[in-house]
């Protein structure tokens, strides 16, 4: 599947006319795209490339490329396919250009909750919604009388019954691979306690009360999981899911449709979906919302990028919505929420923090993937780390300019 | 050559000696030859939990994709006859059919045709007479079995465009480095300076340097290559990224201090009175580089050719950050996506492009095996 | 050979090599006595997030880099001394805990870890590679003639795999309920989780680079056994030399400049490991010195990148890659004063 839109450069030659009917117009202007390579961006990229003229770059690693590629004069892509986090190196450079104009012009079908604005101006086009949501075993849960746990402390609880019941290898899967994804499940926690972790100023703030209850939630969390939990990344919770091995786990919303794919998945009809947990009773999900979305790179011409525009817009149609229901939480007129879609609308409705994206925060995020690795295998102590996560924030914003 | 005395061995030397090897030879092709049951097989048995599963493929042979008896002889007739034709075949063919000079090209086109037929042969030919021996003889299918992830690789998702990518970078990565190299390497054998020395010296500590720091440091003069150049080159200053002879370049200057120590030790075999006599003649340096020392250089730029097309062909660090997707070349193409959020069934896909990868380098070593032997014992390696 | 013809014959090696690879050298040690980062400003913007129907909008301040007229980002270079060197190697933690005695206080510190795993995994698998690459040349030399084509293509898969490719495979045998996990688990009895510490990772890393490099070592070995003087051997036959003493005295110091070539070889790619990092994805247990280049330099979120302090690490990753050449490259000094 995914190699197909890889290649995409190679076929688009040979695709010719047959192709142009799912598109209202046909595309002149040879342009370029690159984005993530999860099944939404399949899907929207190969909508776009059916207007012709589009070599579609998926690569999962986008986000080294991108903010140089946009930089060069003229740039190497005319479309970018972004996230919140990931749009954030483009704005800063001032690599992306604003959209009004367009959005005028060409932009009628879009909601006005996809118009992303900054200062005022459209900078993005989002189309789909992602949050980590809690995704669990309906049947284990039913028969084990256990209720869908709505704090931590109940997962934990959860987990002890199922652990004793002996019916999965292990209650809970998370995406806790140290790379990036460790990162985000340290955040997702520490602002679930409330917590900032960067100061208006730039300074660290996880040295504290916030940040132990934190670190000692995550590791009680570990005694359910694979001991190879810091190996692991959605791909890998997905499969586990998939083959009945786990019960329960905080996974991407645009991984739910995978548990119902019957040629994969052992567990088909058995997994739903909840809202995110809260860190502590009574507060928001311990998640942050995250949208995905295109941008339009600035140095091109106006004419690639009226262009771009609308084979971007073709790409995110309610036509390829309605093909695609079940590939992601789409913002686009035409979707309708699935079965697996629900624990994604549980979770918004109890509104969870939109992901901090900013420079700042990257450099915390990485800072925290990086030190409490240690803490989890048990090689350090709480506190030491907090210290560490700090020392580490504090040598890579120097780098970034942050602080003095 | 008769067995000396002196090697002539006890029972029980030979029994350790060939229980090892057989040991060394399942560690050595046990991990290809599970990646490879499990690219023919569907998801759920490909990452069934049991071994057995995962061996005969119950899903698959549920889904009605099978092999029966016959099939699996075919199959395992044709793996033959290619092993066979590669060893002990081609080697007689390519010295009837191939001028000497051109030796080299000649087992470039032998080992293409070879790989050819045996596409041909397995994909296109015997499918369909198997399938109608099948049908008509009513043989059960008993092997769980499909290679509709090649198909889809291949076919669907137009892979060829990678390898066709693959084979521009590593051909040309190959012919770039020994043309320069080979050069470079007679130079040095034939001279005793200092200069040459130190040359020798520096290029071992650059062989010996991590890669990421070059290659990083490349990546945002190539993407602004444009731009810088425009002062000197005006509107015609390329993009060097992207570009496959950018990344030629590059990985031609990586593979340089290899290259010219294995040729240089190559040359420092070939007795300087050969060329020094065809100086006397009256040739210069270059022409008696060529009249002379190019008809017997063969086995050593062969084998040195081989480990440059490893490296180009195999690279990942230098074409992943340099090649954007029009001109991916396999490897990226492939790593890409087995790390990445993908479906299961993406991922099964994903093995059997790498099995597919894998084929090539199979088909070279059966062919050049000897060379690289015999191209070692005649040079490199009496250091 | 005049200076002239020489200099014709290397000139477009030793460009390639100047352009490619000193340049680039050069740059990164003068990088590391800097520090370049963006100029930051603080700025208020407003930020709409798409909820589910509704979207909400909220001001706020952030740090983000100042744009000059034609909306670039400023960049500030400003000269630190050893500072990015010092950021890298703690030199008052590593006292303080060498003082101590605190190994894990150490190990805490990501530039002596790497080091520690980098030597580690080189020491330990240079004479694994050698002694199996030898032994499988002279097993293979025993073996009957007809024999020797199949195994030594089988012998040589290991090598020419592509390592990203080979390093996942292996990666498939083992993690989680891998094959080979189950294979341990049904044999021992007990349950193993092979990715769950460091230990295991680093013997499977080091598995890894055995089976895939051994066979290089082979291929040498055996086209070197092939020039064995024969003679040598019946003589101190003759002289009632027992097996084992014709292969300790005249067989390997034969190979001997051939065991000096695979070392060296074999440091170098083992000193610079990284696609195991990648490939096994171990950076949660495990890292090596260029892997933590590597994480200097790949940029996170926001774009931000510790290209200074990835200078630096880059610096002291050769600095040690030198040191452990040196004694390899005196023997090559010694010899070449010897031929010329």
């Amino acid at each position: 599947m995914y190699l197909r839109k890889l290649a995409l450069a190679g076929v688009f030659a040979l695709m010719g006319s047959t192709a142009m009917a799912a598109c209202t117009f046909e595309n002149a202007v040879p342009l370029k795209s690159l984005s993530a390579a999860f099944e939404a961006w399949k899907s929207a990229t190969t909508a776009m490339a059916e207007c012709g003229n589009l070599a579609a770059e998926l690569d999962q690693e986008f986000d080294k490329k991108q903010p140089e590629a946009f930089a060069a004069n003229p740039s190497l892509y005319q479309i970018g396919g972004v996230s919140n986090g990931s749009i954030t190196p483009l704005m800063n450079a001032g690599t992306i250009r604003s959209l009004d104009d367009l959005v005028a012009k060409y932009g009628a079908g879009l909601a006005p909750n996809q118009l992303i604005k900054v200062d005022g101006k459209i900078m993005a086009i989002a189309m789909m919604v992602n949050t980590q949501h809690w995704m669990y075993r309906k049947d284990i849960l039913d028969n084990l009388g256990i209720a869908v746990p709505t704090t931590y402390d109940e997962v934990l609880a959860a987990s002890e019954k199922i652990k004793a019941a002996g019916v999965v290898d292990y209650p809970l899967g998370a995406t806790m691979g140290v790379g990036w994804n460790l990162g985000e499940e340290v955040n997702n926690m520490f602002m679930g306690f409330g917590g900032e972790a960067v100061n208006a100023d730039g300074t660290p703030n996880v040295n504290n009360e916030m940040g132990l209850k934190t670190l000692n939630m995550l590791k009680s969390l570990t005694a359910y999981m694979d001991p190879e939990y810091l190996t692991a990344d959605s791909t890998y919770v997905q499969q586990q899911f998939q083959q009945g091995k786990i019960a329960m786990a905080n996974l991407w919303a645009s991984r739910a449709g995978a548990m119902d794919d019957a040629a994969e998945s052992k567990v088909v009809g058995m997994v739903e979906g909840a809202a995110a947990p809260a860190a502590m009773a009574g507060g928001a999900p311990a998640t942050t919302l995250w949208w995905d979305g295109f941008v339009i790179a600035k140095n091109i011409s106006d004419e690639e990028a009226d262009a771009a525009f609308r084979v971007a817009l073709e790409g995110i149609d309610t036509e390829m919505v309605t093909a695609h229901n079940e590939d992601a939480v789409w913002l686009i007129s035409g979707y309708t929420p699935g079965r697996l879609a629900a624990g994604a609308f549980a979770t918004a409705a109890l509104n969870p923090p939109p992901y901090p994206s900013t420079a700042a925060m990257g450099v915390m995020h990485m800072a925290m993937d990086g030190e409490v690795g240690a803490f989890l295998k048990g090689e350090r102590s709480a506190e030491d780390t907090l210290v560490a996560i700090e020392a580490a924030y504090v040598k890579g914003a120097k780098d970034a300019g942050i602080l003095k | 050559m008769a067995v000396s005395r002196a090697l002539r061995q006890p029972l029980s030397l030979r029994l350790t000696s060939a229980a090892f090897l057989t040991l060394w030879c399942l560690i050595a092709a046990f991990p290809i030859f599970w990646i490879t049951v499990m690219s023919v097989k569907l998801p759920l048995d490909a990452f069934a939990s049991s071994p057995w599963e995962v061996l005969f493929g119950p899903a698959t042979l549920a889904a009605g994709k099978g092999l029966t008896l016959l099939d699996i002889a075919a199959s395992l007739g044709l793996l033959w006859a290619t092993a066979w034709v590669a060893m002990c075949r081609v080697p007689l063919w390519v010295a009837a059919f191939t001028p000497p000079n051109v030796i080299a090209l000649g087992w470039l086109v032998a080992a293409a045709m070879l790989g050819l037929g045996f596409v041909l042969m397995g994909f296109v030919i015997l499918p369909p007479i198997l399938n109608w021996i099948n049908s008509a003889l009513g043989l059960p299918a008993i092997l769980g079995l499909t290679t509709e992830h090649y198909r889809a690789v291949w076919v669907e998702n137009a892979f060829w465009h990678n390898f066709l990518n693959s084979m521009k970078v590593t051909l040309g990565v190959t012919a770039i480095s020994l043309t320069v190299g080979t050069f470079a390497g007679y130079a040095l054998a034939r001279s005793g300076s200092k200069l040459a020395f130190w040359i020798l010296i520096v290029a071992l500590i650059f062989r010996a340097l991590p890669h990421s720091v070059l290659v990083t440091g490349y990546l945002p003069l190539f993407i602004n290559s444009a731009e810088i150049l425009r002062p000197f080159l005006g509107d015609a200053a390329p993009t060097l990224y992207g570009q496959p002879l950018a990344v030629i370049a590059v990985l031609v200057a990586i593979n340089q201090p290899f290259t010219i120590w294995m040729l240089r030790s190559f040359f420092h075999n070939i007795p300087a009175d050969l060329d020094e006599a065809a100086r006397v003649d009256g040739c210069t340096h270059f022409q008696a580089f060529r009249w002379v020392i190019m008809p017997v250089m063969w086995p050593g730029v062969i084998t040195t050719g081989l480990f440059s097309f490893l490296l180009g062909y195999n690279d990942f660090l230098v074409t992943s950050l340099l090649l954007d997707a029009s001109n991916q070349t396999m490897v990226p193409a492939i790593a890409g996506f087995f790390n990445r959020e993908t479906t299961m069934t993406d991922q099964v896909e994903a093995i059997a492009a790498a099995v597919s990868i894998t084929a090539p380098l199979f088909l070279l070593v059966m062919v050049f095996q000897r060379q690289i032997v015999s191209g070692l014992t005649a040079g490199a390696v009496k250091g | 050979m005049k200076f002239k013809t020489f200099a014709a014959f290397v000139a477009p090696s030793v460009l390639m090599m100047l352009i490619f690879i000193a340049v680039p050298l050069l740059l990164v040690f003068g990088e590391s006595f800097y520090r370049t980062s963006p100029l930051m400003e603080v700025v208020e913007f407003e930020s709409c997030t798409p909820g589910f129907g509704t979207q909400t909008c909220k001001t706020d301040t952030k740090i983000a880099p100042a744009l000059d007229a034609s909306r670039r980002m400023i960049l500030q270079t400003e000269f630190v001394g050893f500072e990015n060197y010092a950021d890298v190697v703690e030199p008052q933690k590593f006292w303080t805990d060498v003082k101590a005695l605190d190994w894990a206080q150490l190990m805490d510190i990501d530039f002596w870890r790497a080091l520690r795993f980098t030597l580690t995994f080189t020491f330990i698998t240079l004479p694994l590679v050698l002694g199996l690459g030898l032994a499988l040349a002279l097993a293979v030399n025993n073996l009957t003639r007809s024999l020797r084509g199949p195994v030594i293509f089988i012998t040589l898969l290991p090598f020419i795999i592509t390592p990203v490719i080979g390093a996942l495979s292996i990666r498939w045998l083992f993690v989680g309920e891998g094959i080979l996990t189950r294979a341990m688990e049904a044999w021992s009895g007990t349950d193993i989780a092979m990715f769950a510490q460091s230990w295991t990772i680093e013997l499977l890393m080091m598995f890894y680079r055995v089976w895939s490099s051994a066979p290089f070592a082979f291929v040498i070995f055996y086209a070197g056994l092939q020039g064995v003087n024969q003679d040598a051997v019946e003589a101190a036959m003759i002289d009632g030399a027992s097996r084992w003493q014709r292969l300790r005295f005249v067989v390997i110091p034969y190979l001997m400049p051939l065991i000096v070539f695979v070392a060296l070889i074999h440091l170098m790619d083992a000193y610079r490991v990284f696609d195991e990092v990648v490939g096994l994805r171990t950076q949660g247990h495990v890292i090596s010195l260029q892997y933590l280049t590597y994480d200097f330099l790949m940029p996170d979120d926001a774009g931000n990148r510790s290209v200074s302090r990835a200078a630096a690490s880059s610096m002291l990753t050769m600095i040690g890659i030198v040191i452990l050449l040196v004694p390899m490259l005196r023997r090559t000094w010694a010899d070449q004063k010897g031929r010329a």
